[in-house]
């Protein structure tokens, strides 16, 4: 049996033990330790080393507060984690924990001539002391830098877990599983509200876990504890241990991680290790309780110092007691309870050192009873023992003069400045907050969101308060939600509520420059640093936080924020609430990434959308390309071809022959409805009045500002149906646009839009054999070149599928796209291979169709333009309706930058060597000779090698461009000035002939 | 509806939630002014219900009202047809949109005690508050999805055919993860 655990005290399982590794040697420790309460079993206090200074540290809580206490844990390959607080991580068999920021044994820390250094080091050290010479910066103080900075070992592997992530609805959350919290739980659930109550710690109690000896309507506080958990689980309510209310969001929205498998021996299959839960709660009772403050003195940070109320924790809840010989040194009545309960469990309290003069007599009396030695209006002066508290060092004070010292010997120095409410969540909310000036604190003002505060958490202290408070919490939440309700009362004996106070750092006779009173443990900030601070200009807390990096640590100052802000308004001579607190901010306490990102990795972490011939593609080895969402077959590589060799081939197949396209992602909306074509009117800058049904026009769609947003090949089935493609990317914003326009706009419009995206697959079939291809395959129509000219569409039938069949051209080639319900996609593609066979038949990819795209100067939208192109800057001003009343960017064509001369215009580009291919995105210069900075007069936009052209083909947005058809521009390039000539953009067959086919 | 795959889960799985892909439907989306809803109504042999969410259901049609002039209009895959000349006949009196969209989503059973919870994965809506025999619009991670409660522990997901693939990868890691009891 460890040395400081006593026999069948506390929640712990005696019988079962559990073993476990700390920097290499094996420990025993029992069923429901922490890693902390086990190591305290044993006597081992001591379990890491400051961040700055390499202070030895050992726990100073018993909860999720922890500064000091953080350790590595592991179970193995992939499953190490930095940064996890001894106090919170519970045993499991064979876990293996390391402590950190050491630089050699923890008991012999080389890193620690830091501490030595301290002087050297004060607040904001960085802004003073690396600054010259400058060439030092990238060689010497930016690696010293990043080599100290951060906390513990990042880990290096793949994280192999699972995270996963959950919506829960309920009309009620009750954050906090302690008494005020347990006891809304239980009026809200008795009257018969939807209820959910978390904690994070594995048990339920709060508080109670740590109280045995308060009794609740005549049963000692763990059999109330017990019965009152039973009647909630069977009221159904929702109870979440090891479950964090992380952050608190808009319109009651709370994030939960629930913490599912860190505690196992072993990991059952596919379970994840951390569930994220997304709460939408009608109203909230916020029971967070009160966390207590440490006193701000020399040497406050020895491992064996720690707050009075984590050791009566250990006690109780874990059977430890944290030392044998204790001296208290409090300001608030709490810790003589700790006291009191400690003595009991046969620890000698050395004395109870108060700061206060006046007493209350009930505690003075039960201190006499135990023969404790009182010290009322004391100081703490310092603490000696190096890597373990040995001696304290006590003064009395009277009339803010410090008398002369008494060393008391001890092995632990338990603590308590008093408490504070636990405020993180509500101040998420952005609820405002006061300032009490009685107890010194900020406690909750005005709410923004739906929800209560109980207990603690308001200030209120003693058992009777937080329980009547729970239950008046549990009830208005009840009411609110539309139930009559009237909240039972209490009966608590042996209550133990108290008073403190509040202090800023203990007075002290050390010349000033020689203390080290700890404010912020984790970040080695002492009162010392602040007070320098404030001397160094900084007024607003905000200011010194960041300057001292006072409360950033990762326990965000749920210790340090309070004594802090006492010490800065001390020292700027203002009120605290003039100083003001820093915000707190989610999450509550450190959060794996995991969590967050639940089921986001690998496969699914983004939707990838396939066409139903992608199986084709796949089958025969595609190289595949991300166009937003989709992922688009880029070119068919054949017996060890590369891209450019492939690109090449599709190409010349599809001139010479037949090439074929999956044209699936393009965005479709059916236009339907009387005043359709009146829609179509008002949107697009075409004219539609006169197009006939069976024809198809190429639209152009604008924004409000008149430039290119969108476009696409839309043809006409009937006089009221429109079937409209868009872009691949544009589908959705496209289709969002126009719902925009006909509901805020035109609402007295007939007509409706139906996204038909995804009902169809789409067929491109182009190349002078297009038609021999499809010959065959068509029923009801004459696809002859008479019967069905160029951009025509008709419904018919295709190799047997009900298919809507249009006849355009993307490529300059005879073009046909067919539609059929998505479902036969791949069976109308294997057809068309099929019938093609005869005709060498190409597949080609996205790629290919750039290229023969551009050949002909037709544009990409988002590619050759980018969002500041107007029609006529495209060379598309043959495509506005001139004599239409309005459209879409109609008024702002007419605005006097868009007419102006200078406008970039879309042109071709031909470098005068063929063989140089531009890069897209390379600026254009008119004179290469000119000064640095040059005037770039634009950019490439697209770029290729066109095997149809022999050469390299570019297209570019230039200042007066089409102006410029001749000229010679220069393309300033890493490697040397590359020219070329400003061309029109139709590179291939401008005349349009191998259309007429 | 037509049970097309069951897919062979461990029976510990499958006996908490199961999932299905389910066979093809006929499905349209009508789009009509309140006035034309009555005659869209008879045109149909299937009334219009009025409330967003709300079903009803008539010789083996599903009127789904998903907007305020918005419907979902669901049968057996060989009426489509003959919806498809119903509407035709009644566009006259009712100008109205009504599209075929049978191919643009696909359908997934999920059924058993888990169901909900299994949902709950990804999906942000109360399902408590989800009647039986209703349905709604809703997402399911980022896919649009329709969400129909056919029971208690059963619902029906039409999900976008290129999400699918998608929305199936997450409802069998849910799976695996309520299969795993944690």
């Amino acid at each position: 049996m460890s040395q400081f655990r006593i026999p069948g005290k506390g929640r712990v399982k005696h019988d079962e033990k559990v073993t476990f590794s700390f920097d290499g040697r094996r420990y025993e420790g029992l069923r429901g330790d922490t890693v902390a309460s086990a190591l305290l079993a044993h006597g081992i206090h001591l379990m890491g080393r400051s961040f700055k200074y390499h202070r030895p540290r050992g726990p100073v809580t018993a909860d999720s507060a922890e500064p000091n206490a953080l350790i590595g844990t592991s179970r193995g390959a992939g499953r190490f984690e930095p940064n996890t607080r001894a106090t919170v991580q519970e045993l499991r068999e064979g876990l293996m924990c390391e402590s950190q920021n050491r630089l050699g044994a923890l008991s012999f820390d080389l890193g620690a001539v830091n501490d030595a250094l301290h002087p050297l080091f004060p607040a904001g050290f960085y802004y003073k002391t690396f600054m010259w010479p400058r060439s030092f910066w990238d060689r010497l103080y930016e690696p010293v830098i990043r080599r100290a900075a951060g906390l513990g070992r990042a880990p290096s592997e793949v994280d192999p877990d699972r995270y996963a992530s959950r919506y829960l609805h309920t009309d009620l959350l009750v954050v906090g599983g302690g008494p005020a919290g347990i006891a809304a739980a239980l009026e809200a659930a008795r009257a018969g509200v939807r209820v959910t109550l978390v904690d994070e710690t594995p048990e339920m109690g709060g508080s109670l876990l740590s109280d045995p000896e308060v009794e609740i309507d005549g049963q000692a506080a763990w059999d109330w504890l017990a019965a009152a958990l039973d009647e909630l689980r069977a009221r159904g309510v929702r109870l979440m241990t090891r479950t964090t209310a992380i952050g608190y969001y808009h319109q009651n929205m709370i994030g939960l991680c629930e913490k599912l498998t860190d505690h196992l021996d072993t990991l059952p299959e596919n379970a994840p290790r951390e569930r994220m839960w997304r709460v939408r709660a009608t109203r909230v009772v916020l029971a967070q309780g009160a966390l207590e403050k440490p006193l701000v003195f020399h040497g406050n940070d020895r491992p064996g110092v720690m707050l009075a109320g984590a050791a009566q924790s250990y006690l109780h809840r874990w059977g430890v007691k944290v030392g044998e010989r204790a001296v208290i040194v409090t300001s608030h009545d709490s810790a003589w309870h700790a006291a009191f309960d400690l003595a009991e469990a046969g620890t000698k309290i050395v004395a109870i050192v108060d700061t206060r003069a006046a007493l209350a007599d009930e505690l003075r009396a039960e201190a006499r009873v135990r023969g404790i030695e009182v010290l009322a209006g004391h100081t703490v002066t310092g603490t000696r023992g190096r890597l373990r508290v040995a001696s304290v060092t006590v003064n009395p004070v009277e009339n803010g003069r410090v008398g002369d010292p008494r060393m008391l010997h001890c092995d632990c120095l338990l603590m308590s400045g008093g408490w504070t409410p636990s405020l993180h969540l509500f101040s998420h909310t952005k609820g405002s907050l006061q300032w009490d000036e009685a107890s010194r604190t900020f406690l909750p003002g005005r709410m923004t969101e739906d929800c209560h505060i109980a207990g603690a958490g308001r200030g209120l202290w003693g058992y009777l308060d937080a329980l009547s408070d729970g239950a008046e919490a549990g009830a208005a939440a009840a009411r609110a939600l539309g139930h009559a309700v009237e909240p039972t009362g209490f009966a608590v004996a042996h209550d133990r509520p108290g008073t403190g106070e509040s202090h800023k750092e203990l007075p002290t006779d050390r010349r000033s420059h020689r203390v080290r009173a700890f404010v912020d443990f984790q970040n080695d900030v002492t009162a010392k640093d602040l007070r320098l601070a404030v001397r160094e200009g900084m007024r607003s807390i905000e200011h010194v936080k960041r300057y001292t990096t006072n409360g950033m640590a990762t326990d965000q100052g749920k210790m340090s924020n309070i004594n802090g802000l006492m010490i800065a308004s001390d020292a700027v001579g203002k009120a605290p609430p003039e100083v003001g607190l820093t915000t707190f901010r989610p999450p509550y306490t450190p959060t794996s990434f995991g969590a967050f990102a639940g089921y986001k990795r690998g496969a699914t972490f983004e939707v990838t959308r396939a066409t139903p011939i992608d199986a084709f593609a796949e089958a025969n080895g595609a190289v595949f390309e991300p166009v937003s969402l989709w992922r688009r077959a880029w070119y068919f590589p054949q017996g060890g071809e590369d891209m450019e060799a492939a690109v090449a081939r599709e190409c010349l197949a599809t001139r010479g022959g037949v090439g074929i396209f999956d044209a699936s992602t393009l965005g479709k909306i059916e236009v339907a409805g009387p005043d359709a074509v009146e829609f179509m009117n008002r949107m697009y800058t075409n004219p539609w009045t006169k197009l006939a049904p069976g024809r198809c026009r190429y639209g152009v769609l604008l924004g409000e500002d008149g430039y290119i947003r969108d476009d696409g090949v839309i043809g006409r089935l009937s006089d009221d149906l429109f079937h409209v493609t868009t872009t691949t990317g544009g589908a959705a914003r496209v289709l969002n646009m126009m719902e925009d326009y006909l509901q805020t706009e035109w609402p007295d419009l007939d007509v409706w839009l139906t996204s038909t995206t995804e009902q169809w697959a789409t067929v491109a079939l182009n190349g002078p054999k297009a038609r021999e291809v499809l010959d065959g395959l068509v029923e009801g129509v004459d696809i002859s070149a008479e019967a069905m000219p160029h951009m025509s569409v008709a419904e018919c039938r295709v190799a047997g599928f009900r298919a809507r069949l249009f006849r355009l051209s993307f490529t300059g080639e005879l073009g046909f796209e067919v539609n059929v319900p998505a479902r036969h996609g791949l069976a109308l593609w294997e057809a068309l291979m099929e019938a093609g066979k005869p005709h060498g038949i190409t597949p080609y990819g996205t790629e290919t169709m750039h290229v023969l795209r551009a050949e002909k100067g037709f544009i990409i939208v988002g590619q050759d333009t980018d969002g500041t192109v107007t029609p006529d800057d495209a060379g598309l001003g043959w495509a506005i309706g001139k004599k239409k009343p309005d459209f879409v960017g109609k008024r702002s064509l007419a605005r006097p930058d868009l007419v102006a001369g200078g406008r970039k215009q879309l042109v071709g580009l031909m470098t005068e060597d063929g063989a140089v291919k531009l890069e897209e995105g390379a600026q254009i210069v008119l004179d290469p000779d000119q000064p640095k900075p040059m005037k770039m007069v634009g950019h490439v936009t697209s770029s290729y090698r066109s095997a149809t052209l022999g050469r390299s083909i570019a297209m570019a947005l230039i200042e007066d461009g089409r102006a410029r058809e001749g000229e010679t521009v220069h393309v300033p390039m890493p490697d040397g000035v590359v020219r070329a000539k400003v061309t029109s953009t139709m590179f291939y067959d401008p005349d349009g002939e191998r259309l007429k086919l | 509806m037509m049970t097309s795959q069951t897919h062979d889960f461990t029976a510990d799985a499958g006996a908490r939630v199961r999932i299905e892909a389910l066979a093809p439907v006929a499905r349209f989306s009508l789009r009509v002014r309140a006035a034309g809803r009555p005659v869209l109504g008879r045109a149909l042999g299937c009334d219009l219900p009025d409330r967003v969410g709300e079903t009803a259901r008539a010789g083996g049609r599903v009127a789904l009202c998903l907007g305020p002039d918005e419907w979902l209009i669901q049968a057996g895959e060989d009426e489509a047809d003959a919806i498809a000349r119903a509407g035709a006949d009644a566009y006259a009196e009712a100008p109205h949109a009504l599209v075929e969209i049978s191919d643009r989503e696909v359908s997934f059973r999920v059924s058993g005690p888990a169901a909900a919870d299994l949902l709950a994965t990804n999906c942000p809506r109360d399902l408590d508050r989800l009647a039986v025999g209703g349905a709604t619009r809703t997402v399911f991670d980022t896919a649009q999805v329709v969400l129909w409660r056919e029971a208690d522990d059963a619902f029906r997901l039409d999900v976008w055919r290129s999400f699918a693939p998608h929305v199936r990868a997450l409802l069998e890691i849910g799976q695996a993860e309520i299969a795993a009891g944690l």
